[in-house]
């Protein structure tokens, strides 16, 4: 599980300005204050009958003088001490300016990758209302239901690109977070890939491709990890798979002594050696290298890997030349299966 | 031909039971020939006990084969995980009965919170978020009543008829049944496709297949057997199946079923 970042705390201690102890000495300061002015305003007129001789007038002054400063020094204390109090330390002035980039990171994420489906879907949501009202008014003579399906399959197809890019967000957001701790649970390794494969399947099968999965062995049993990481790790695995396979996605899981691994590989083109040190740099993705437009936002790799070392494992990439004459590629996710996470162990330390 | 011998029931709980995700989930589960029941609430102004009161009501009385359950069931602050609560006078009654919870909160800090604080981690409750397919609500129902039907059908145009044990083929209104699939042909053939209803996909390794063999090469023996039955249902259909269709060696580790387009 990845716990919940410590946002709150950052934010400026508003309640210093309910203190009541500050609300009376404000009050109070201002009472000294005008104590102080009735002393001056009254020692010329009163202060003979009060004090004698010409000593009369003197001591009601000093009065004034002492309650004036005491008067502005309470005053003092209760303006300036909640905003010496408020002030952000040169520590909290950097982690606000770290998560001022963040959050701005964050936006960008949401314009670019959010608003990429989202155009799609608009495009093809104006292109059926047109075609609809083509084939109403009489221009076509009749509705092609297997167009219409067609354009809702493609709406459709985008539902995975949102789910996995709120997913990307929310598990970043978390891994920024200081205090993320990471605890094994039990976990059925095979039954995360199936919810995967579940999501995938139409996905693959829209663009003529297929996924095959198996486990080695077959009665893989109960590995203690985290299962939303294993799911989030290989899902961005799977749907980059899926989006570079020419047909055909394999994934498979095999087990050692005290590791579990999970293998993506697709038939496409593979990454080339020269890339590859880069891949699982944030922000990289095959465009970038082309200098191209961006199509996604080179995230997912990054966010798995991250993962995948946070977890004690690894992410890597294989070279496979067992399956045809050209160098497909496969990605090897490698966790414990049994060591619970060292008492401590953080997301922060990760990233 | 029947579709089943007994009709499967799912309980959909959910306060927006009217919405048209709900709905098209209802859908799906009426194609996969499941029985829907929908609580819907007496009145306009409902609480999440209504709910509650309502759904272990209906598990009492129609004791459906699985239940569908929402989390959120109102922005009252008792009503926001009252599906929950829901869930865990569920378990703690009817242990046995699945229940998918149809949520937002499908994962992250809440889900395991609520998984850990309620439930054993192999109770018979699985998550998944309300962006998820109709298509995959329904196998992952599938998987968690880990029951196969008695007919399973393979594309538009074979069914399996596990309790007769009969493969057809379908054309049109006509449904010819191919007479050469019978004996280790058909138990290959049914592994295969109970393996595909469950999880597409999924590749049935060679050490499964072995018990349905004869002779001292178990896979040679396999890949005959599959060749007979691409056959079979090839010539029924009119088609000619290759490596790549219906049955597929997958890297050698064992076969999986594609249904044919």
């Amino acid at each position: 599980m990845y716990a919940t970042g410590a946002i709150a705390s950052r934010r400026p201690n508003d309640m210093l300005r309910h203190i009541p102890a500050l609300s009376i000495a404000k009050f109070t300061g201002l009472l000294i204050l005008a104590a102080a002015i009735a002393c001056f305003v009254l020692a010329p007129i009163i202060g003979e009958a009060l004090f004698a001789s010409i000593w009369g007038v003197e001591p009601l002054t000093y009065i004034g003088a002492a309650l004036l400063t005491i008067g502005l020094a309470v005053l003092l204390f209760a303006f300036a001490l909640p905003q010496a109090l408020r002030r952000p330390s040169k520590q909290s002035q950097r982690d606000m300016q770290d998560w001022s980039s963040v959050t701005q990171q964050y936006f960008e994420l949401f314009d670019h990758d959010l608003g990429r489906p989202l155009r799609r879907i608009l495009g093809k949501e104006r292109e059926l209302r047109a075609y609809l009202r083509a084939a109403e008014n009489g221009a076509n003579g009749h509705i092609d239901i297997e167009e219409v399906t067609e354009l809702l399959d493609e709406i459709e197809m985008q539902a995975p690109n949102f789910r996995l890019m709120m997913s990307n967000i929310r598990v970043l957001i978390q891994l920024e977070a200081p205090n993320a701790s990471l605890e094994p649970q039990p976990v059925e390794v095979p039954e995360v890939v199936r919810r995967i494969i579940d999501r995938y399947n139409p996905v693959a099968a829209e663009a003529n491709k297929s996924i095959s999965w198996w486990a080695e062995p077959s009665e893989f049993g109960i590995v203690y990890s985290d299962s939303a990481a294993i799911e989030h790790i290989v899902t961005n695995l799977v749907d980059n798979a899926v989006r570079f396979a020419n047909s055909q996605v394999h994934v498979w899981l095999t087990r050692e002594d005290d590791r579990f691994s999970i293998h993506v590989w697709d038939d496409g083109e593979g990454v080339s050696s020269h890339y590859r040190p880069h891949v699982f740099d944030r922000g990289w993705t095959p465009a970038v290298a082309r200098r191209e437009e961006k199509t996604s936002s080179g995230l997912g790799l990054y966010i798995a890997y991250t993962l995948s070392i946070g977890y004690g494992g690894d992410l890597t990439i294989e070279n496979d030349t067992t399956s045809g004459p050209n160098d497909h590629t496969t990605f090897v996710l490698t966790l414990p299966s049994h060591q619970p996470a060292p008492a401590g162990a953080t997301a922060g330390e990760i990233s | 031909m029947t579709e089943s011998r007994l009709q499967r029931s799912i309980l959909i709980v959910d306060d927006e039971w009217d919405s048209k995700v709900v709905r098209s989930v209802r859908k799906r589960l009426d194609e996969e020939g499941w029985r829907t029941n929908v609580v819907v609430p007496f009145d306009f102004i409902v609480s999440g006990d209504d709910f509650e009161a309502e759904a272990l009501y209906a598990i009492e009385e129609d004791r459906p084969d699985g239940v569908v359950l929402d989390v959120r069931f109102g922005e009252h602050g008792s009503d926001r995980f009252k599906g929950l609560a829901i869930l865990q006078k569920i378990v703690e009654h009817h242990p046995q009965l699945p229940v998918l919870m149809f949520t937002q909160y499908w994962k992250g800090p809440d889900r395991e919170i609520a998984v850990r604080g309620t439930l054993k981690w192999d109770a018979q409750v699985d998550f998944i978020d309300k962006f998820a397919s109709p298509e995959e609500v329904v196998m992952r129902l599938r998987r968690l009543m880990g029951t196969t039907p008695d007919t399973i059908r393979i594309g538009d145009r074979i069914s399996i008829d596990n309790a007769n044990e009969v493969v057809y083929v379908h054309d049109a209104d006509k449904a010819t049944p191919v007479t050469e699939l019978h004996g280790l042909r058909f138990d290959i053939l049914q592994e295969l496709a109970s393996t595909w209803y469950s999880s597409p996909g999924e590749v049935v390794p060679f050490a499964k297949l072995m018990r349905y063999t004869e002779g001292e090469d178990p896979r040679a023996s396999i890949r005959v057997r599959i060749r007979e039955i691409k056959v079979a249902i090839g010539k029924a259909m009119g088609v000619q199946f290759g490596a790549g269709d219906l049955i597929i060696n997958v890297r050698d580790r064992g076969y999986r079923l594609a249904p044919p387009e």
